[in-house]
Formats: C-alpha cells, sequence, structure tokens
C-alpha cells in the first residue's frame, strides 16, 4: 500500500539552463576581473619568431603558449582574457543603460495607457525600422570609436526591446484583482506602479537583461569585426576573428577560439535569462 | 432613523456605446445590515459595487450619487475620494487566485492598508493581521503570514481576503460573490465566517451574489436586478415566506435554484413571460 500520511519531499530537478551557463560565465567574469595575473603573456607583446604558433597539444608547439600564436606572435589565450574584459565592460553596461530607459518607458506605456501609451508605442515602431546592424555602424560612424561610443550605440538601438516586452508584462499586471484591492486600500498610481505592478514585471527584465547581455556581446563584436570598435590592436574577440580570416588556411586556430569564446558566452546568456525567469517564478512550473 | 451607510440615487452607467448597464438605480443600506444584491449574470450587479469602490473600468461613464457615510462621493476630487474610499469601505473580491500579489508575502499585502490609512506602526498592523486570521479559523497564522499566495489553498486565500477586508475597520464592505470561486463545502464555511465577523464588528456589508441559497442565508434584505435596473427592495424574510410577497420575477429566481436534496427536482428556468412582463414594466 502506499503510504500517502507523510509527504514525500518533492526533489526538483537541478535547472541546468541556470547553474551551466552561471558556471560558464564565471569563467569569463574571473578571466576579465584578473586579466593581468591570470594571462600567461602581455596580449599586445608580438615576437615575430613565434609567430602562428600552433595550441599546445599539437606538434610544434611552444611550452606556455597554451592556445597558440597569431600572425604576429602574440598569445591568443592572453588576448581572449583581456577581450573578456572589453566583451563584459560593454555587455553590463550597454544592457543596464538599455534595460533601464526601456523599462522606465515601457512600464509608463504599460501603466498610464493614453498619451503616454501611443507617443512611447509609436516612437519605439520608428526606431525599430532601423535595421539595427546598420544603426549602429552609423552610430559609431558619427559619434567615433571608443569605448564610450560602442556602449552608447548598442544601448540606444536595443532599449525598444524592453519597451515592448515590459509594456506587455506591464499590460497584463495592471488588469489584475490585486491593483483593484491596492487602489481601494488607499495606494497612490506610483505606490501601485512600485510595489504591485514593478515586482511583478522584474523577472521579465531581468531575464531579458540576461539576453540583452549576449547579444551586446555579439554587436561588439560586429562591430570590432568592422574595426569600428577600439583601436584596431586592442585585443577584441571580434577584432581576434576578423584577424584570424586572413590566416585560417595556415593557422585554424586564431579564428576558432575566439569564435569558440564568443558563441559559448552569448549561448550562456541567452540559456541564462531562461535559467532565471524559471528561478524566480513563484508558481514553478 | 439613523443616517444610511450607503445611500445611491439615480446612479447610471453607460458603456462608451451608450449602453446603460446601470440605469437609475437607488439603493439605501442602513448601519449594520447585510443587504444582498442578487440578478442574473449581466443584471449590474459587479458594475453597482464597482462604481461604490471607484474603480469601474476606463471608459465607462457615470452619472448619479453615491453617497457613503453621508459623503457624496462623485463631488470630491479623485485623491480624496480615494482616501475616503480606502478609510470606510472595504472589498472581499470574487477570485481569490488574482486578488493577491503572487511575489508578496501575505503579511506584507495584510498590512499595507493599515499602516497606510490608519498611520499603525507595522508592529500593531501585524498583531491585527495576526489576531483575524485566527478569527477567520486558520490555525497556523504565523505560517500563513510568511507565505506567498500560491502556497495556500484557495478557500485559505478566501479567509486571508476576508481578514483583510475586515482588518482596515471599515464601516461598509462589498463582498463580490466571494463564494463562486470555492467549491461547495469550503463556500458554507467562508459564508460562516463572513456572517460571524459582520455580526461581531456590525460592519454593514454590500452582498453581490447570483445564489438565491446564499441570500438567504446571510441577507436581511435584498435588491434584486435586472437588465441594470432595479426590480424591487424587499425584505429578505418576507421573499423567502413562500406568502407570495416579492415580484414575480424574484420568486422565479427563487424557485429557478436547484435543490440539491432532491434527485428529482425539475430544473425551472425563469418563465419567458415573466421576462417579458418585467420588460415591459421597465420600458413603461
Amino acid at each position: 500500500m502506499v503510504d500517502i500520511s507523510a509527504p514525500r519531499a518533492v526533489v526538483r530537478a537541478p535547472n541546468l539552463r541556470l547553474w551551466v551557463p552561471l558556471c560558464w560565465l564565471t569563467l569569463v567574469g574571473i578571466a576579465a576581473v584578473f586579466a593581468p595575473w591570470i594571462a600567461p603573456h602581455d596580449p599586445l607583446a608580438q615576437d615575430l619568431m613565434l609567430g602562428r604558433l600552433p595550441p599546445a597539444w599539437i606538434a610544434g608547439s611552444e611550452p606556455g603558449y597554451w592556445l597558440g600564436t597569431d600572425d604576429l606572435g602574440r598569445d591568443v589565450l592572453s588576448r581572449l582574457i583581456y577581450g573578456a574584459r572589453i566583451a563584459l565592460i560593454v555587455a553590463a553596461t550597454a544592457a543596464l543603460l538599455a534595460g533601464l530607459v526601456g523599462s522606465g518607458l515601457g512600464l509608463l506605456a504599460g501603466f498610464f495607457g493614453g498619451w503616454w501609451d501611443k507617443c512611447i508605442s509609436r516612437l519605439v515602431e520608428i526606431w525599430m525600422a532601423f535595421p539595427p546592424v546598420l544603426f549602429a555602424v552609423l552610430l559609431v560612424a558619427v559619434l567615433g570609436t571608443g569605448l564610450g561610443s560602442v556602449i552608447a550605440a548598442i544601448a540606444l538601438i536595443d532599449w525598444t526591446r524592453f519597451v515592448r516586452v515590459v509594456r506587455a508584462e506591464t499590460l497584463v499586471q495592471a488588469r489584475m484583482d490585486y491593483i483593484d484591492s491596492a487602489v481601494i486600500g488607499g495606494a497612490s498610481k506610483l505606490s501601485v506602479l512600485r510595489h504591485e505592478v514593478l515586482p511583478n514585471v522584474l523577472p521579465a527584465i531581468i531575464a531579458l537583461l540576461s539576453l540583452e547581455m549576449g547579444i551586446a556581446v555579439i554587436v561588439e563584436a560586429i562591430l570590432s569585426f568592422v574595426n569600428l570598435s577600439l583601436s584596431s590592436d586592442a585585443p577584441t574577440w571580434g577584432g581576434m576573428i576578423a584577424e584570424g580570416r586572413a590566416s585560417i588556411y595556415f593557422a585554424w586556430w586564431v579564428l576558432t577560439f575566439p569564435l569558440l569564446t564568443l558563441f559559448l558566452t552569448v549561448l550562456s546568456f541567452s540559456q541564462l535569462g531562461e535559467g532565471l525567469k524559471r528561478h524566480f517564478d513563484p508558481v514553478q512550473t | 432613523m439613523s443616517a444610511p451607510v450607503l445611500e445611491i440615487s439615480n446612479l447610471s452607467v453607460r458603456l462608451p456605446n451608450d449602453l446603460k448597464v446601470l440605469n437609475t438605480v437607488d439603493l439605501r443600506v442602513e448601519p449594520g445590515e447585510v443587504r444582498a444584491l442578487v440578478g442574473e449574470s449581466g443584471a449590474g450587479k459587479s458594475m453597482l459595487g464597482k462604481a461604490v469602490l471607484g474603480i469601474l473600468p476606463a471608459g465607462l461613464r457615470q452619472t448619479g450619487r453615491i453617497t457613503v457615510l453621508g459623503q457624496a462621493l462623485d463631488q470630491l476630487p479623485a485623491s480624496v475620494r480615494r482616501r475616503e474610499v480606502a478609510r470606510h469601505v472595504s472589498l472581499i473580491p470574487q477570485d481569490p487566485l488574482t486578488a493577491l500579489n503572487p511575489v508578496r508575502p501575505i503579511a506584507a499585502q495584510m498590512t499595507d492598508a493599515m499602516v497606510r490609512i490608519h498611520g499603525w506602526p507595522r508592529r500593531k498592523a501585524l498583531a491585527r493581521a495576526a489576531d483575524l486570521l485566527e478569527q477567520v479559523h486558520i490555525r497556523d497564522v504565523a505560517r500563513v503570514l510568511k507565505s506567498y499566495p500560491h502556497e495556500l489553498s484557495g478557500g485559505m486565500r478566501q479567509r486571508v481576503l476576508i481578514a483583510a477586508a475586515f482588518a482596515t475597520e471599515p464601516k461598509l464592505i462589498v463582498a463580490d460573490e466571494p463564494t463562486t470561486a470555492l467549491d461547495a463545502t469550503v463556500q458554507r464555511e467562508i459564508l460562516r465566517i463572513i456572517r460571524g465577523l459582520q455580526q461581531e464588528t456590525g460592519t454593514t456589508v454590500l452582498f453581490v451574489t447570483h445564489d438565491m441559497g446564499v441570500v438567504a442565508q446571510i441577507s436581511q434584505r435584498v435588491t434584486v436586478l435586472f437588465g441594470g435596473r432595479v426590480v424591487e427592495h424587499i425584505d429578505t424574510e418576507a421573499l423567502f415566506a413562500g406568502a407570495g410577497q416579492g415580484h414575480a420575477y424574484s420568486r422565479a429566481l427563487i424557485r429557478a435554484t436547484p435543490d440539491w436534496t432532491r434527485s428529482d427536482a425539475p430544473f425551472a428556468p425563469v418563465p419567458p413571460e415573466v421576462i417579458a412582463d418585467l420588460m415591459q414594466e421597465q420600458t413603461r
């Protein structure tokens, strides 16, 4: 007979979508923060005698150059580690800026409706009509290259994504009965927005922030690839991919490792977003 | 005779297409009274409750007068009106599943209004919340206060909402079909709890329902609505006495209530001629 008196502890499968990406991103984060201590070589030091060294497990490699060297003899691993710095700084700041502006406008549009909604929604539609990458290239061309303008360009393109999602989510929440209950309990509009709506929209914003960081990493790589990001010798993943392209037939590792790093990082950000959403959902499904 | 807690005169509510969901409604509820507001779906009974609470959906236009404790609410600026409603009126909502914020613990949701309306310290509000939860027969009060809504059953949530409605010491409670989302055994318990608290505190209740069985159990007077208009106001006892008192439509509503104690009881919908007569009467 089945014993129904003692409820079994519910064992929930570990949320792989949360923990696996988190592991990889922690690794990238540590690399970014402690780059000068971790990197085995100076990322900018050239040594033409050591050009195009293969990775450590292939014959002809030099000890100490784990992932080989590029055309100019610069250590690929060290450049990847320093590249993580730029990638994460750009991703975090750009996503945060876009998230702040976009979520704020989305909340206003969804909660107050009327003219707020009309103005903000039209602006978003017009903004989204521009092809994003071309827009970014154009913006950087106008603003000039450099870390600041890359961040500004990404934030200026992607705030619309937040407006759309947050507005839709706010519309759903604003129709809930507990909003009425709060109003009957004497809560002001702003208090309702802050204490009732925002906490319910926050999981969506956090998930989107993570997704957006992945997108920011890609856009930064695209801008670096077309040489519109930082100065060309600064170690960026996109720049490394661009340089590796030239020697793909003689030294595949110069292109492959930055590409792989980029791929894993972007994938991790998007999966982390999904994992976080599930983690924060009070009603576990 | 003391002043009424709620007085509604000539209240109409129009949809944007000018259709009237409430049509020249008059209503007077005395202190300590439990007034049932009955009608079929679409009769406008929930709209009446929403109009009193000032939470009509956007786009609806309201004319006429709603007076609570001698104050004409429609004459007040919106912010003052909101404060007055908060101070004197509470709601027991229909659906306990959506009436609680899913991301905030019960304690925060129950104490917010008390702190805001009466300016009590959080600790005092929390003590009162715990006290009221005990009165609505919740055993594990400390745990419930710490819980999030999804950790409680529908019946538990409805009890929390009832406790929250009484917590702010309102003079008037609008109960908007508080038992329809619950199953039959829980319904009876919930009704008992509401009546118990009502009798103890002497709070006036406007009880919106479509269930004539509930009307008989809880109210002293009934207002019957049809098509947004008042059919009649009548003492509950007189209506259920079976002595032919009350409007033909009200009596038909009573007969239409299924009798679960008799399996062979025929289903008796409101006869079309009664509705035809009523509509003719209303257009006159």
